[in-house]
């Protein structure tokens, strides 16, 4: 299409509006209530524009391009019409420092008044300086207005964790609300009240974490005006500087622009060129950051144990100290559990180290066991070849989406969008989940499982598919067998076991039938103690539906840890037997780069903590290396897509603290290895390559450059149904132990850190202690919200908070499992106290107080 | 009666009706929409019902409850059939007297017949009242002869005729054509011809399409639509049948106010009927054609009148209107294409294609056909629903279909077109009214509200009553709108509060001018034409505010003052008793003097002051400003 904006002939193709094509373009069209991640809104209206031809003006953000449109973007009319509609808003917003003849002198004088509790004023604002309004002011120049203000004196919220909401300064554009319903589908905030009452407000004006808020942010980085305000900059100076990172919270890997006081983080939102996450972040990465690096439980130089006290050391000592001591044990006698919220280049050097100097096979990532895990030991075991990356994009495009194991939205929130985005565009999704997840309401399609039920249903539903229309997989290997093990499933047996109804699986696989399908897979589905029949079950359905598995990592970097294993399945092991092995005596010397739940009389007999912050097990350690954040290093590290990205050093690490890699190097040369000799991230990244397979392709500097690339997949296997392996019945729920326990792995820890017991606010949004209960349960056990309750099996207890929540089904116990978490509340010792192999769902009950 | 699967079906039907019906029954038709209603039309149904038991004669004589007549005024009233006689007025105990002499006996009881109030002749049959002269009621009539939920009725005046003419005689091309050809515009406001939207909507490329009725009428004093839709349903239904199978749509809307309740039982009904007798549903008479129709009931904003936020609204959303295009008829209801008419558009539907386009066309004007119906309110004798035949003027309507002033008061100005409309000066009266002449006096035709002022009106009040009005109904999504309007509303509050500067006159034009322009919808693009038009024709009453501060209407508090006469007050102390701040000071047969301070200009003292006395008048002006002096400076000699 040919246009032309203000005698600018112009190119442009596609459905885009005269502002898009104008930016483009470098034409310069102020608006406000417009933003490029929106749908047009038209609301502002200072984008209006004249076009040859049409009556009247036409706003140019929701006027889209036709061929030979003539557009003037300035004329003295459409200029005395902007100041005026500006002005207009101007009213309604302090402006006296606006339009006031002194600003450009005010700046000296105000470094510290913003600390007061009204704003009359952008001096008094704590978005002074990032304001569009202040941009389009001074684009347009109005210089006085004309009306009298109508300050609205509304008393500014404050009772939401993490931001304030400030509405004597909100404009109206509707941003925050546009965002919140068509990106991040939680609809929590909408107009309220007509006329010039019309305002920005929440269901019967609740507070926000009561109007089902998930606290992504996404409305404070589009607000136009100081209206929404992250807290933690409320007083802080204006950032000088800003350096981009990777998100290391969870698997997404998302982009996040740290904005930085000379040395000093002040806040992170979003990047908006991140590949993974163009502009969008969750709760973790939109404010948990700053806290994080900046915890209280810092360690910030090195300690020892010495007269049974820890004492801080150089680090020479420090080393010299861990190097003597460590060298003392052999082989089977040490362990190391390292975080999968290492980068890359830190597990490899962890990993070599752990074999090449310590000489051990003892060496375990502290994590669930996810679908890959099931995958590859089905791959291994049949011969097939899944793939474990996937693209984003893969899901937004998909007509039917399958949904299993996870609360996508909490665990992978980025994908979670994805799933929006295709749900808009007419796909179906379909949840099996025990419990209501954030959004179901989205769901076409909610099969309410019994908790531990999976393989049942998964089985069920290609009965129910192979019934209707076959499975047309006749002729491929596995099928005689797959179709017998079905022959021999009841109906009367599923609907009793899994708690779905014939007509609902009918329902819902007609909907699978569909397609073109993806079906996500997250942990839920292996962490019940038949991960590898669930796993099959899961792999024969896409396969009769022709979909795309999509199996889910944990961790921010947990993709790695699983190549490495998979590059050598003798190295590790899981943490649970070391954990074990550790208890029982076997492991005498710990080296810990992640957490795990020993106390004092269980840990070995020397304990090494390598970590950022100091918790329960970092008491107990004999030596206390204190590790940089993600802020403080570079590295590389794989989303759950399978993406590689390298991120860079934001500021220098706090204190003492060195980087995993260079910590770990230094202790192999004072145990005189020469093959520990790097310099940079970059030297171990080159051997990286070398040595793990599937790490082969990368190409490091286009990695620096900015640019992702994928792990390399594995060539051949062939396309097979695995044998069907239904269970027996469910062991019938006893009466002493009426709660079935489910846990959630919602990683809300930066490796030893918890989250939400650490950083102010987030526990409001949510709590790894909580105990989620359903009200009738909870009015039964005669628990209220926020009692701490023990939970109990006849091999051990835990304690927890109670949530009391409609989501969760009567006669279930909701959990979080969290390898860091303190011990009295930790589900992961819990687990791991209930003997070998022990897993979800247990039968417990509850006790009320401690 | 089963479904209806063939068109000669529907003909024996109705055949059937007919015979059933003897002409020379006693009918007793009681007019009882909801304005029959809040008068008491109710308890007039129970006492005919009541009496007709007594006397025996329940099932010698049908009672026929049907919605409004339009006569608004004369409510409850019934007629008496075959003999037609117009009873007005009525109160349950004047029933015993009308059965006795006009159901028993073929008498008149002449005190319960109209009477004109200028010729005082009576006139007992509805045609002779002047209010109906000179209607053409073409949509209107069938309100006096059918019982809303009664389909038989409707069959029986040719009811679902015009569906089988169309389903059966002629392509979805030829429907549209024949309402192109009819030049029937859009009743609604805009005025936009409704065969030209249909043919846009039909050529959209898309399987699925939708109809919506719009029957949010919202205007303050108006409500046509909502006398058609407790009158008359099955007419509104029909059309969109008709609309639906030329447009090639499968699903319809009607999306009413939830303040009809009236309308809304009966529209339920109806369709429910509809489907019932296959006239709604799977293959329509027999025919290929399918089309079901759904209610839904608006929550009651103004704007929600406004077809996208309508849309938005029917799609579970908040009611706001969307920058257009793309138009409805691109992408519509779920983003569907949608066409989308008022009530009283779909009405004329049946009709047109009943009568044909030729017949149709010749009533009206060139540009404009057929009739309008305007609900007439205000300082005029005759209230009530007028239908009208396009190019009448409007001193036709306010002088013989109105009757003139109440009072005998001056004429002062007519404001059509609701809250979107502006105000027609005296001046401007023998004004033929059709879509593009209201539109160059600076009006609107709008939905037809027709409100008549008298000189006691001040016009500076009025505009900024409708500019409150806009103002609160604003959906907020637009900044001219929501905050232009209050500003707009602020100056004029100024200015009827005696506070109006120099220069607040541009100041509004210019302002008003950035609403029109600048806002996203219809309401904030016609809201400043009260002031508009009222500044156009009216604009010495503005200056008179502001500059020497008068209101010769009298109304605006803040320039007017309360006095007492002395040469007339007779120390009666009813005023001084009334006065509810005790601002009036006095002694029984003294002269009773008003505290200019304390008085609240309640107007109690004006009130109570006996006719003959006369004592406390209104000031103004400079009258006022005297007034005002002489108060002060008794003050300081105290």
């Amino acid at each position: 299409m040919k246009l032309t904006i203000d005698g600018k002939r112009i190119e442009a193709d596609g459905k885009k509006t005269i502002l898009d094509v104008a930016r483009e373009n470098d034409i310069y069209i102020p608006a406000l209530c417009d933003h490029p991640i929106l749908k047009p809104f038209g609301g502002c209206r200072l984008c209006i524009v004249e076009i040859q031809g049409r009556r009247g003006f036409a706003p140019s953000c929701s006027t889209y391009i036709e061929d030979g449109m003539d557009v003037k973007s300035d004329s003295p009319q459409l200029r005395r019409m902007r100041k005026e509609i500006l002005g207009l808003i101007l009213t309604e917003h302090p402006d006296a420092c606006l339009v006031c003849t002194e600003k450009k002198n005010c700046d000296e004088y105000k470094s510290t008044i913003r600390k007061v509790g009204e704003v009359t004023g952008c001096v008094l604002c704590p978005n002074n300086g990032r304001c569009d309004l202040q941009d389009v002011v001074e684009a347009v120049q109005v210089d006085k207005v004309d009306f009298p203000s109508i300050y609205r004196d509304f008393e500014v919220k404050k009772n939401d964790p993490f931001f304030d909401r400030n509405y004597n300064l909100c404009i109206l554009c509707g941003r925050c609300v546009r965002v919140c319903h068509e990106l991040r589908g939680a609809s929590t905030v909408h107009f309220v009240n007509r006329g010039s009452e019309a305002l920005i407000g929440t269901v019967l004006d609740k507070p926000l974490r009561e109007s089902g808020c998930q606290f992504c942010g996404a409305c404070v980085d589009v607000c136009p005006t100081g209206a929404l305000t992250e807290r933690a900059i409320k007083y802080e100076p204006l950032p000088d500087g800003s350096a981009i990172t990777l998100c290391p919270f969870c698997g997404m890997g998302c982009e996040l622009e740290v904005m930085l006081k000379g040395e000093r983080i002040l806040s992170a939102r979003p990047s908006k060129n991140g590949i993974v996450n163009q502009g969008q972040a969750c709760v973790k990465g939109r404010f948990l950051v700053k806290d994080t690096v900046y915890s209280p439980r810092r360690i910030e130089k090195p300690m020892i144990r010495r007269r049974k006290e820890l004492e801080e050391v150089s680090w020479e000592e420090a080393l010299d100290f861990v190097a003597q001591r460590i060298k003392t044990y052999r082989g089977s006698e040490v362990a190391m559990i390292a975080s999968p919220q290492l980068p890359c280049e830190d597990a490899f050097v962890a990993e070599k180290f752990a074999g090449k100097v310590l000489k051990t096979k003892n060496v375990a990532l502290a994590t669930g066991i996810t679908p890959l895990d099931s995958l590859e030991n089905l791959a291994r075991k049949y011969g097939i070849n899944p793939s474990f990356n996937f693209k984003k994009e893969d899901i937004s495009q998909a007509g039917v989406i399958f949904l299993t194991g996870t609360d996508l939205a909490v665990s992978h929130p980025l994908l979670w969008l994805e799933v929006l985005k295709a749900v808009r565009n007419g796909a179906k999704l379909v949840v099996a989940s025990p419990y209501e997840i954030v959004g179901n309401r989205y769901a076409a399609f909610w099969l309410q499982i019994k908790p531990g039920s999976e393989d049942l249903l998964l089985g069920s539903l290609s009965k129910v598919i192979l019934e209707r229309e076959g499975a047309g997989g006749q002729g491929i290997e596995g099928y005689d067998s797959f179709t017998k093990t079905l022959d021999k499933l009841k109906v009367s047996r599923i609907t009793e076991e899994t708690g779905v109804d014939e007509q609902s699986l009918m329902r819902a696989a007609e909907i699978l039938m569909q397609g073109p399908s993806c079906f996500i897979a997250g942990s839920g589905l292996t962490q019940c103690s038949r991960e590898d029949a669930n796993m099959a079950a899961l792999w024969n359905l896409v396969f009769q539906c022709k979909g795309q598995l999509i199996p889910l990592g944990l961790e921010n970097n947990y993709r790695s840890s699983f190549e490495f294993k998979r590059n050598d399945p003798s190295k590790i092991k899981h943490v649970s037997r070391i954990i074990q092995d550790t208890r029982n005596g076997h492991v005498k010397a710990m080296y810990l780069i992640g957490s795990v739940p020993l106390d004092r009389k269980e840990k070995a007999d020397f304990l090494i903590v390598q970590d950022c912050h100091m918790n329960e097990i970092a008491e107990y350690a004999d030596a206390v290396l204190p590790a940089a954040t993600f802020a403080e290093i570079e590295g590389t590290v794989i989303n759950v897509e399978g993406r590689i990205q390298m991120f860079g050093k934001v500021i220098p690490p706090l204190g003492e603290a060195k980087p995993d890699w260079w910590i770990l190097s230094r202790l192999a040369k004072k145990l005189r290895r020469k093959d520990f000799d790097y310099k940079k991230t970059m030297d171990i990244l080159q051997e990286l390559k070398k040595t793990v397979p599937a790490f082969a392709k990368i190409n490091p500097a286009s990695l620096r450059k900015g640019k992702t690339q994928f792990v390399g997949e594995r060539e051949g296997g062939k396309p097979k149904f695995l044998p069907l392996k239904l269970r027996d019945r469910i062991t019938k729920i006893e009466k002493k132990f009426p709660f079935t326990l489910w846990a959630d792995y919602n990683l809300d820890c930066y490796r030893n850190l918890i989250l939400s017991r650490e950083i102010r606010g987030f526990e409001i949004v949510r709590n790894s202690r909580w105990v989620r209960l359903n009200p009738k349960d909870a009015k039964s056990q005669k628990c209220a919200e926020g009692d701490v309750v023990v939970v109990e099996s006849p091999a051990g207890k835990f304690r927890g908070i109670v949530k009391i929540t409609e989501n969760i089904p009567e006669g279930t116990v909701g959990t979080s499992f969290l390898w860091s978490e303190g011990l009295e509340f930790s589900v992961a010792r819990f687990i791991s106290s209930q003997g070998k192999d022990s897993r979800f769902p247990l039968p417990v009950r509850i006790k009320r107080g401690k | 009666m089963e479904r209806i699967n063939h068109p000669e079906e529907l003909a024996s039907w109705k055949s059937e009706i007919l015979s059933e019906r003897l002409s020379s029954k006693k009918t007793i038709v009681i007019s009882s929409g909801t304005c029959g209603q809040a008068s008491g039309s109710l308890q007039i149904i129970d006492a005919v019902k009541q009496e007709l038991e007594k006397r025996g004669q329940k099932n010698k004589v049908d009672v026929k409850v049907t919605g409004c007549h339009g006569f608004c005024q004369l409510e409850p009233n019934i007629i008496i059939y075959p003999e037609e006689i117009f009873y007005k007025n009525l109160k349950p105990e004047d029933i015993p007297k009308v059965i006795e002499k006009s159901v028993l006996k073929n008498e008149i009881e002449s005190s319960l017949v109209y009477k004109d109030h200028k010729t005082a002749r009576l006139a007992h049959k509805q045609d002779e009242i002047p209010f109906y002269k000179k209607q053409v009621r073409l949509l209107t009539e069938n309100n006096l002869k059918i019982d809303p939920t009664s389909l038989e009725d409707y069959i029986a005046l040719d009811g679902y005729q015009a569906l089988v003419n169309a389903l059966f005689n002629m392509t979805s091309e030829a429907v549209i054509d024949e309402i192109g050809k009819a030049g029937l515009r859009g009743r609604g406001g805009a005025g936009f011809p409704t065969g030209r939207k249909w043919e846009i909507c039909r050529k959209a490329d898309s399987e699925v399409k939708y109809i919506i009725c719009n029957a949010d009428e919202g205007d303050p004093g108006a409500y046509m639509d909502r006398s058609l839709l407790e009158g008359n349903p099955h007419s509104v239904i029909e059309g969109m049948i008709i609309g639906a199978y030329a447009i090639g749509a499968q699903e319809g809307y009607i999306y009413v106010r939830m303040e009809y309740p009236l309308a809304v039982k009966h529209v339920n009904l109806a369709i429910e009927q509809a489907r019932k007798f296959g006239f709604l549903g799977e293959s329509i008479l027999g025919s290929e054609f399918a089309f079901d129709i759904h209610l839904i009931e608006g929550a009651g904003a103004f704007v929600s009148g406004e077809e996208t936020s309508l849309m938005a609204s029917i799609e579970g959303k908040r009611a706001f209107p969307r920058q257009r295009p793309p138009f409805p008829a691109q992408e519509g209801l779920w983003g569907k294409p949608t066409n989308i008419n008022n009530v009283e558009t779909w009405a004329n539907v049946p009709l047109i294609l009943r009568k044909g386009a030729d017949w149709y066309s010749k009533i009206g004007t060139r540009r404009s056909k057929g009739t309008k119906i305007f609900s007439l309110v205000g300082k005029i004798n005759n209230t009530g629903l007028v239908e009208v035949p396009m190019g009448i003027t409007l001193r036709e309507i306010v002088y013989d279909i109105g009757g003139g002033i109440q009072g005998n008061k001056k004429f002062k100005a007519i404001q059509t077109g609701g809250p979107s409309g502006g105000c027609i000066p005296s001046e401007k009266l023998d004004l033929q009214i059709d879509y593009d002449t209201l539109a160059k006096a600076g009006s609107i035709m709008g939905s037809g509200g027709m409100i008549i002022m008298d000189e006691d009106t001040c016009m500076v009040d009025v505009a900024r009553y409708f500019l409150n009005f806009t103002q609160e109904e604003s959906c907020g999504k637009c900044v001219p709108c929501r905050v232009g309007t209050k500003q707009l509303v602020g100056i004029l509050n100024r200015i009827t509060e005696g506070k109006g500067e120099e220069g607040d006159l541009k100041r509004m034009e210019d302002l008003s001018k950035t609403i029109k322009a600048g806002s996203l919808c219809g309401l904030g693009q016609t809201a400043p034409n009260p002031v508009l038009t009222t500044l156009r024709y009216f604009r010495k009453e503005y200056e008179a505010h502001i500059k020497s501060k008068t209101c010769s209407a009298l109304v605006c508090k803040g320039l007017i003052a309360y006095t007492i006469d002395p040469d007339k007050c007779v120390g009666c102390l009813l005023c001084l008793k009334n006065c509810p701040v005790d601002a009036i000071s006095g002694e029984r047969k003294k002269v009773h003097v008003i505290d200019q301070e304390l008085c609240i200009k309640c107007g109690a003292c004006l009130d109570v002051c006996p006719p003959k006395i006369s004592a406390v008048a209104k000031v103004t002006g400079s009258k006022k400003a005297r007034i005002l002096k002489n108060a002060s400076g008794k003050r300081v000699k105290k």
